[in-house]
């Protein structure tokens, strides 16, 4: 399950980020390392980017980039 | 790129002592976007002392200069970035001046780390890995006021300890640490330290089959968790606080959105309602100074060098300062406040459609008020690729200048019958024809090019949303008086010389006899038509009334300036061009005007006014500009009685002037923004081609159809 499927307002932990380039690096470096827990907050319209919480601020990202995200059941 | 950001920074060794020979230290200020940094830049340094570009690259350089306790500072402000593994020009900018190897650049004296500390663990990445160059740092922790009020303790002290350099709490309003900062900057620089430690103990518990920069991440984060733990301490909130909740409404699918549409209107509304009297006002002092300029100087080329080269130069450019300036003001409101990312947020779908991003909505909604601020605008997007594409499209949307070119040929051409129902008449579906003809094209031209010569890889979308806070009246102002005057100095002084260039063209040669000789040419044909016509018919009265008006003063001045102009290179320019425009159903005099309408598409009525002997008209004024249309409406191809003016020659010139480029000002714009005369040439060619293209579709479509 990745974290794109996550519901609005439930929380998640991270297992994983899949891929090797600078997107899956700036997902790492922005603090979606294996283990953090991430909230998500809502969703921007017509299937938008998701509003993340997690390390105690707000990150955005592209349901594409949150596909990449591995979470633990 | 560099992928271990590690290590002691290049020659450590043999530094000479710094700041004892008055020269000023080097210190430079680095970290996360959205931290507070420029308003610790302005707190610290106050007005930057310079602006510009490093060596080689789009990437702006900010310097200040301060003195604290007598020493003097030169505090160098590098660009935003989350990490010293540099994915972005920007990013690599901020590392090779760590590392000293940007060349005319030096190593700095002394880094401020700037550390959000409502955002204390993400901040330490950059911070963490900075301190592993062994330069002498200080961690300035912004925001902490915030923090407080959020029921964030740090302990400082602690947090110093282990990580081995100072850390000082600062609030900006407040002026809080501003002073303990500069010591701190003075003791460090005196005191060699080591580059920090203690990553290696985390990447042994990573796989190690992952890719090193991945692998020194999730390292990275564990070191952190490890230094923060006891020296962070949260109180729990007693439930949301205010901030947050406004966040979620903020970005609230529907309410979100609701309040995004409502914000933008009420914005671009009070742009026009604010900006309009100022710019008419700019417009009459202009007006104002060119009639006092004119009335002093004697009749000649001197004069109208002045008048109509360098003053209408100037005017064209200072005309445009109360939009930037607006404009600016609340896209500096809005990022202060922390909303411009919200609206990114809300509006990325839409726009990654075509191949932009939610960061393009701001410049591209601006470009409909004027091309220029919207370019501008584009400087908030920080991928490469998203804001090149951006500033290579928003001259596409139809900005206020095109608007009465629309109206006039609207008004003259588009027969006035109802579509449908009684109120919706043809001219006003036209009208928001032409708009949405710009954004089309703008829609189309994106997604091909972002297929295209700008085809990479996915653009990440990875963008903080900042906690919401008071914008800074300090900073936004510094952006407004930033934006204005960068326009002024960089591209008015352009924009006055091309004004100059086109004056010339239009000028000269100047043969007074071959004027004498035209003139009497035209009188003649007029007076043999007026003969030929039979004495009491309609067409007869009409010519009469010709002949009086060529007869006065202003009339005879009118045909002169018009025969000056149809033989000065400017005119033979449009003569030359003429088979380009042709297929578009123009006469070489379109062609003329469309040619010296390059400064700016509104000048384009006054050039039709001279180049069809009228006098100067004033679009505004109902007498004038019924004239020009009368003139319009009665011109005939040069020896035929076919009329120029048809409805699919009104509709081909809209729509040229709809897609095309002629606006020096955006060209410059361009140019300065991207730092490249490149860009400002594809601009110019690709919208010129789809212009022509477009106009030459019109006109043959709609004379098939009228047909």
């Amino acid at each position: 399950m990745s974290l794109e499927q996550v519901a609005i307002g439930a929380t998640a932990r991270v297992a994983d980020v899949s891929g090797t380039d600078a997107v899956s690096l700036r997902l790492l470096e922005m603090g979606l390392t294996p283990g953090v827990r991430v909230r998500v907050v809502s969703t921007a319209p017509l299937g938008g980017p998701l509003e993340l919480e997690l390390r105690g601020y707000r990150l955005s990202i592209r349901r594409h980039e949150a596909a990449r995200v591995a979470i633990a059941n | 790129m560099s992928l271990t950001p590690d290590g002691p920074a290049a020659p450590a060794g043999g530094r000479s002592p710094v700041g004892r020979d008055g020269k000023p230290i080097v210190v430079a200020l680095l970290g996360n976007p959205n931290t507070g940094k420029s308003t610790l830049f302005s707190a610290l340094a106050g007005i930057p002392t310079r602006i510009g570009n490093y060596p080689g690259v789009t990437v702006e350089e900010k310097v200040g200069r301060y003195t604290h306790r007598g020493q003097a500072i030169e505090l160098v402000d590098l660009p935003g970035t989350y990490s010293l593994v540099a994915k972005s020009p920007d990013e690599q900018v901020a590392v090779d001046v760590l590392r000293g190897r940007l060349a005319g650049v030096p190593i700095p004296d002394c880094v401020i780390v700037v550390a959000d500390a409502t955002n204390l663990e993400r901040n330490l990445y950059l911070a963490t890995q900075a301190l592993g160059l062994g330069l002498p740092t200080v961690i300035a922790l912004t925001l902490s006021d915030v923090a407080d009020a959020k029921g964030i303790r740090i302990d400082v002290g602690e947090l110093g300890r282990r990580l081995g350099c100072p850390v000082i709490r600062v609030a900006t309003p407040a002026g809080v640490g501003i002073e303990p900062l500069g010591d701190a900057i003075l003791a460090a620089i005196q005191s060699p330290r080591q580059p920090l430690q203690g990553l290696d103990p985390h990447l042994a518990g990573v796989d190690s089959g992952r890719e090193p920069a991945a692998r020194e991440a999730i390292a990275r984060y564990g070191w952190i968790e490890e230094l923060l733990a006891g020296v962070v301490q949260r109180q729990p909130p007693a439930g949301r606080s205010v901030g947050e909740r406004i966040d979620d409404l903020l970005t609230d699918r529907l309410w979100g959105t609701l309040a995004f549409a409502a914000t933008m209107l009420a914005m671009f509304s009070s742009i026009f309602w604010l900006a309009t009297p100022l710019m008419d006002g700019i417009s009459a002092i202009m007006d104002a100074v060119s009639g006092l300029v004119a009335g002093m100087l004697p009749e000649g080329a001197i004069r109208s060098l002045l008048v109509d080269g360098v003053l209408a130069g100037v005017a064209g450019v200072v005309v445009f300062v109360p939009q930037i300036a607006m404009l600016f003001l609340f896209v500096a409101l809005l990022e202060g406040c922390g909303y411009l990312s919200r609206a990114a947020f809300l509006m990325d779908r839409l726009l990654c459609g075509v191949g932009l991003g939610g960061k393009s909505f701001i410049p591209l909604l601006s470009s409909f008020a004027c091309a220029i601020p919207g370019i501008m605008a584009a400087r908030t997007i920080e991928n490469r690729r998203d804001r090149l594409l951006t500033i290579l499209v928003a001259p596409l949307m139809s900005c206020s200048a095109r608007l009465p070119v629309y109206l006039l040929l609207c008004g003259a051409f588009v027969p006035n019958i109802p579509v449908g129902f009684s109120w919706l008449r043809l001219p006003a579906v036209v009208l928001v024809g032409m708009y949405a003809v710009g954004v089309v094209a703008a829609a189309l031209v994106a997604l091909i090019l972002s297929r295209t010569i700008f085809r990479g890889p996915p653009q990440p979308f990875v963008m903080e949303l900042p906690g919401w806070r008071w914008p800074q009246w300090r900073v936004v102002l510094e952006r407004v008086r930033e934006a204005v005057w960068s326009f002024l100095q960089n591209a008015g002084t352009l924009i006055v010389a091309v004004s100059i260039v086109i004056w010339a063209l239009a000028s000269y040669p100047h043969s007074e006899s071959a004027i004498d000789a035209e003139v009497a040419a035209v009188r003649g044909q007029l007076v043999a038509r007026l003969e030929r016509l039979p004495g009491d018919g309609a067409d007869h009265a009409e010519a009469a009334e010709e002949l009086a008006a060529l007869d006065t003063d202003a009339g005879l001045a009118a045909l002169r300036r018009g025969a000056a102009q149809r033989q000065s290179l400017l005119g033979r320019m449009g003569r030359l061009v003429e088979p380009v425009v042709r297929p578009l159903g123009w006469d070489w005099r379109l062609g003329c005007a469309a040619i010296a309408s390059f400064p700016a598409r509104e000048v384009v009525l006054g050039t039709l006014a001279v180049i069809y002997n009228l006098g100067d008209i004033d679009p505004g004024e109902e007498e004038g500009g019924s004239m020009l249309v009368r003139r319009l409406r009665a011109a005939t191809w040069d020896g035929t009685n076919r009329k120029v003016f048809t409805l699919p020659t009104a509709l081909s010139i809209m729509v040229f002037f709809a897609l095309c480029a002629q606006c020096a000002s955006t060209l410059v714009v361009i140019g300065r923004e991207t730092n490249s005369w490149l860009w400002p040439a594809v601009t110019f060619t690709y919208m010129t081609l789809l212009a022509w293209l477009a106009a030459f579709a019109t006109y043959q479509v709609g004379t098939w159809l009228g047909g």
